[in-house]
């Protein structure tokens, strides 16, 4: 228990650290997060789109759909900022021999580099997701309690860690292949599948998005409980979490096991 | 000089193929894409019928094409660009044999060459889930190809117009995505042209981008006259001329305020 006390400690010290050195950086940060909404403009055009021909998918309205996709950008823009780093494990820590370095620290080499995350263009994605949120909340008369705020807050930071974990999982492509980036990424775009109602998939997809890479509890079941459709599904997020991070964990260090330095 | 592009097409086609794995997770990414776009429109479809002219089966084969195109649509030099001039290599390419226009067409060539690869390479495994719609005939199939092939020079000329305000700003990386999203929006990457509002279909019906996707799709699914063609081939070799002119002037006139890094 102390050990994991004094690791999540670490984290924070390391998370200021290169909050720091991003700071220095600040126009290319802001260019970051203006055209990181201007990428999100485009899914939200076609989500307009959508509904210029149709009133509801599978039972969703225009402002349900935007719901959704407000509180999985809050996920994924929190998960953004912190896990980034993750994709540089290839392609710059192992590939530079930065990652021998790593070794010798007394903290666990997964710890220091989650913890060197900067990506703080991705404030860019949880600003327009707590935007979208809140003002479809009014429109749907939701009534915003204070036991809401805390509950979406509580599972925006369950569903990053979801996320996170399945990128630790695939990250451990690096230890083979310096470009392990790419296939992270394929596996993490997957969670666009999740900003629609899943009933619109085939079963194929629905197992896919639930039970392998369970993309569905980051956002897609905590909205069915903000729009009072099911209750329940969103606590399992939370076992779902720590599973993830129990098996990213344990595959990690198998993997880092097998680690052979680049000598570079 | 037509020897020495297909050569700088071919070396940048060939740092591509080093990297197999990256074919395939280009591929793999692009229909992660396609799936989310399909299964929404069938959703819609159940309800609806109908939505914009186009039938269900019109649909699935628009979006797996969209996919297809969308590469040879928005790849092409403009991080090479930004990269030779972020470290300095630039100043070679300034004093190259080749002027700066046909040094990077020879780049883009092979870029493209790449991007048909992979789009098609889409379009062959999206046809084993979904069952595409073939060329309505072969005319079609013929004014298909030369409408994409007369939309290379705007994309390019484009990418050096957005390729030289690096030379003032140093990065051009917002830019990029500026025109990358531009090009989303107005070339019916989203969807098609018909299910916008009319403001903005007679706004995208002036720009060019809509001759990069909507138009040679439907042109594929056989829903445009074939007399029309004539016009769209017009309007767009007018508009490679006009973004010619703009980005050979803008080149003309950054070319005395920049400054080399590093050298």
């Amino acid at each position: 228990m102390t050990k994991i006390i004094y690791g999540i400690k670490m984290y924070f010290i390391f998370f200021k650290a290169s909050l720091k050195e991003m700071l220095i950086y600040r126009l290319d940060c802001i260019v970051g997060m203006v055209s990181q909404i201007v990428t999100q403009l485009v899914e939200l055009i076609f989500i307009w789109v959508v509904f210029q021909n149709t009133q509801s998918i599978s039972g969703w309205n225009f402002m349900q759909i935007l719901l959704l996709y407000g509180i999985t950008l809050i996920s994924i823009g929190i998960s953004d900022l912190c896990f980034d780093e993750l994709y540089q494990i290839g392609p710059e820590y192992i590939k530079e021999g930065e990652f021998d370095k790593i070794l010798l620290r007394p903290v666990h080499p997964l710890l220091s580099i989650i913890g060197a995350s900067r990506e703080f263009t991705a404030l860019g994605h949880l600003l327009l997701g707590v935007i979208f949120t809140i003002i479809m909340l009014i429109k749907l008369a939701i009534p915003i309690t204070f036991i809401l705020i805390l509950k979406i807050i509580f599972f925006s930071i369950v569903g990053a860690a979801i996320i996170g974990a399945i990128l630790t999982i695939f990250s451990i492509a690096s230890f083979w292949t310096y470009r392990a980036n790419e296939v992270m990424w394929s596996f993490y775009k997957i969670y666009t599948f999740t900003q629609y109602p899943i009933d619109i998939y085939n079963k194929f997809i629905k197992i896919l998005i639930t039970i392998v890479l369970p993309y569905a509890f980051v956002a897609y079941f905590p909205t069915l409980n903000y729009l009072g459709i099911n209750y329940n599904m969103i606590y399992l997020s939370i076992v779902v979490a720590i599973v993830l991070w129990v098996i990213a964990i344990k595959v990690w260090n198998w993997a880092l096991s097998k680690y052979r330095s680049t000598g570079s | 000089m037509l020897n020495s592009l297909l050569m700088l097409g071919k070396m940048q086609f060939r740092q591509y193929s080093i990297y197999k794995s990256n074919f395939y997770l280009f591929t793999l990414n692009r229909i992660v894409e396609i799936v989310v776009y399909i299964f929404v429109w069938q959703e819609i479809y159940k309800e609806t019928g109908e939505a914009g002219g186009f039938t269900i089966a019109q649909m699935i084969t628009y979006y797996i094409l969209v996919f297809t195109l969308s590469s040879l649509a928005t790849w092409g030099v403009n991080e090479e660009m930004s990269y030779s001039i972020k470290n300095g290599k630039i100043n070679k390419e300034l004093i190259n044999p080749l002027s700066y226009f046909q040094y990077y067409f020879g780049i883009n060539l092979g870029e493209l060459a790449f991007a048909l690869l992979v789009g098609i390479a889409t379009f062959i495994l999206c046809s084993i889930f979904w069952s595409v719609s073939l060329p309505a005939n072969i005319i079609n199939l013929i004014l298909f190809v030369i409408v994409i092939i007369l939309g290379i020079p705007i994309t390019f000329f484009l990418q050096m117009i957005v390729g030289i305000t690096g030379f003032y700003t140093n990065s051009i990386w917002g830019m990029q995505i500026l025109r990358k999203s531009v090009i989303s929006i107005f070339s019916g990457i989203i969807a098609p042209i018909t299910l916008f509002p009319n403001w903005f279909q007679s706004l995208a019906n002036i720009l060019p981008f809509q001759e990069l996707i909507y138009t040679p799709i439907n042109i594929w699914l056989g829903q445009m006259p074939l007399k029309e063609a004539i016009f769209i081939i017009i309007k767009q070799i007018i508009w490679g001329i006009i973004l010619y002119i703009i980005a050979k002037k803008f080149f003309n006139h950054a070319i005395k305020k920049i400054t080399i890094n590093g050298g």
